[in-house]
């Protein structure tokens, strides 16, 4: 699971704000008497949020229009940053590598989980799809940090147990990891493999939370199993299947840890991505202004991404 | 009889799934207990040995890891859980003036990602003399995220019975912790299971935060060999194996809790 804040699914539940009581109800004295009592409540994660995500937020807003590198105090540069961003090769590149790695990784890890979920739920014993359902499930408790360094020697060249499998079948030692096209088709193929238990377990709650009934009734229409697939569990799951979705892109555009561990961003920068130029730029070259005006574009990018869902899901 | 050859099939290319899955893991632990040159799975038992465990922490200091970890993650757990469950009272079920407003600006801040807020987060720590503290590791893991997941379980709790303890005398104060709290049980192993898992697997701000490595986590200490070794698969392997650990026992003992709770804030949160 990555480190994120970032829960799409949160957006969609604002539904139901507003369905607590307003204050003077008849039988809700103490509020009535004391309106700005709960205040207190609301307090310490007041406190807390303001300082570590709404002053950080303003801030980083701030030092992407200045040339702040940590040596010297911001000096105002405007939109130069964002400028610089436009024609910086090396963005670009992160950019449009986050990208690829997005395209490979959601479509792939979205389809094998809904087709694994639906084996899962419907065509096997109760135990047996227990036990699936918890070891694919491991991957997902595991730290990006872990699977990475596990699958770079997995993936060696010389003596990698990807390669001796392959050799098995007259495939001579593929360099994985040392080209940056099959390093980035790699990584995207581990999140799939690291992911899918997680996304696997959303679509299976949905799944049961189809009334049986249709499938019954389907059945005596003489619809076969993979029919009841198509016309019946698909579409019953879509705002499953959007979740899924979002989730699986915010998760793609932040992703760090795991390239870090597995290629360190090589071959020759072609599995960098944006939070890892991002890193280096703040980190490694102290560029903080310029840092941050990466950071607001990733920001951009993720809350557009949050709030399209909130938009499809409403209009449902 | 063409159905039953069809769940047969259905049913190995489950196995398969799962020897892809857990495959990985094997060849960690395996790789991790032996005196290894190569990388492989062939298991031999003369080569059988734990020095690679006794290095970790005799040489890498894994064992301070281990307690820097543990005592971050217990306290993020108490604090998120205490603070969190706070402001959903009130939100659910004490409003005030201009709460709603409140609350979506608290549902406006978790569309920011971690990575944004990273680099000025920094700044602030840094400023405050934080750097290489339990404080500046827990700092990032409390947000509004636990407050939206426990006010949309306690708006379920009946108002009814809050009023009838009111009735009774009781304060908020009392009401909150005697009525409320017992009720949210199941939200709260939710997302104290959430909070472990990230807080545990947690790498890039601890990477950010932590260069002294008496302070580093056991995410942290494991990447860090890595980063010093590329041919000591062993020794990495090992401290692999020692970081998926803690998740990997506490897993086993709560698996029910894992899933469900991962599979809530997935979709209600």
């Amino acid at each position: 699971m990555t480190t994120n804040r970032t829960q799409a699914s949160a957006v969609q539940a604002d539904a139901d704000v507003g369905t607590g009581r307003t204050v003077g109800k008849p039988g809700r004295r103490p509020s009535k008497l004391r309106p700005f009592s709960g205040v207190w409540y609301v307090m310490p994660s007041l406190v807390v949020i303001a300082v570590v995500i709404v002053t950080p937020i303003l801030l980083s807003a701030y030092y992407s229009l200045t040339d702040y590198s940590l040596l010297r105090s911001p000096s105002w540069v405007g939109p130069d940053n964002y400028r610089t961003l436009l024609s910086d090769g090396a963005f670009r590149q992160a950019m449009w590598q986050t990208l690829v790695y997005t395209f490979i990784s959601v479509p792939l890890q979205t389809v094998l989980a809904l087709v694994i979920a639906a084996m899962v739920a419907r065509r096997t014993r109760h135990r047996f799809g227990a036990f699936v359902r918890s070891a694919l499930f491991i991957p997902v408790i595991a730290s990006m940090v872990i699977v990475g360094s596990v699958w770079r020697y997995l993936l060696a060249t010389d003596h990698g147990l990807v390669n001796t499998v392959l050799g098995v079948a007259g495939i001579d030692n593929v360099n994985w990891l040392g080209q940056p096209v099959t390093a980035l088709v790699v990584v995207s193929l581990v999140t799939v493999w690291k992911n899918i238990g997680y996304f696997l377990v959303i679509y299976y709650a949905g799944m049961l939370a189809i009334p049986n009934e249709i499938y019954e009734a389907s059945s005596i229409d003489g619809a076969g199993g993979i029919r009841q697939f198509w016309s019946i569990t698909i579409p019953s799951l879509r705002p499953v299947t959007l979740l899924v979705v979002i989730l699986g892109t915010i998760w793609s555009f932040q992703v760090f840890d795991l390239v870090y561990t597995m290629t360190a961003g090589g071959p020759g920068g072609g599995t960098v991505t944006l939070v890892m130029a991002i890193y280096g730029a703040a980190f490694q070259n102290m560029q903080m202004g310029y840092a941050s005006a990466m950071a607001m574009v990733l920001f951009v990018i993720v809350f557009l991404v949050s709030f399209a869902q909130r938009v499809l899901l409403n209009r449902k | 009889m063409l159905k039953r050859i069809a769940d047969l099939g259905v049913n190995g290319v489950l196995l398969l799934l799962v020897v892809v899955a857990l495959l990985p893991f094997a060849f960690m632990v395996v790789t991790g207990i032996q005196r290894a040159d190569t990388v492989s799975l062939s298991f031999d038992p003369d080569r059988l040995q734990l020095d690679n465990f006794v290095r970790l922490f005799t040489d890498y200091g894994f064992g301070r890891a281990l307690v820097t970890s543990a005592l971050v993650v217990t306290l993020a757990c108490v604090v998120n859980f205490v603070v969190s469950s706070l402001a959903a009272f009130a939100f659910a079920k004490k409003p005030f003036p201009g709460s709603e407003t409140l609350f979506w600006i608290y549902i406006a801040t978790m569309m920011v990602p971690v990575q944004v807020t990273m680099i000025p987060l920094f700044v602030i720590v840094r400023d405050l003399g934080l750097l290489n503290t339990h404080i500046a590791l827990i700092l990032p893991i409390i947000n509004a995220f636990g407050v939206f997941l426990i006010r949309q379980f306690m708006s379920n709790v009946p108002d009814e019975l809050l009023e009838a303890a009111r009735i009774d005398g009781a304060s908020d104060r009392r009401v909150f912790v005697a009525i409320v709290v017992p009720l949210i049980r199941p939200v709260l192993v939710a997302l104290t299971v959430f909070t472990f898992l990230t807080t545990w697997n947690d790498f890039l701000w601890p990477l950010v935060v932590i260069s002294d490595e008496s302070m580093q986590t056991v995410t942290l200490a494991a990447a860090r060999l890595q980063g010093r070794f590329v041919t000591e698969y062993g020794l990495v392997m090992a401290g692999a194996t020692v970081s998926f650990l803690v998740p990997f026992l506490i897993y086993l003992v709560l698996q029910r809790q894992f899933v469900q709770g991962v599979a809530s804030v997935g979709l209600k949160g």
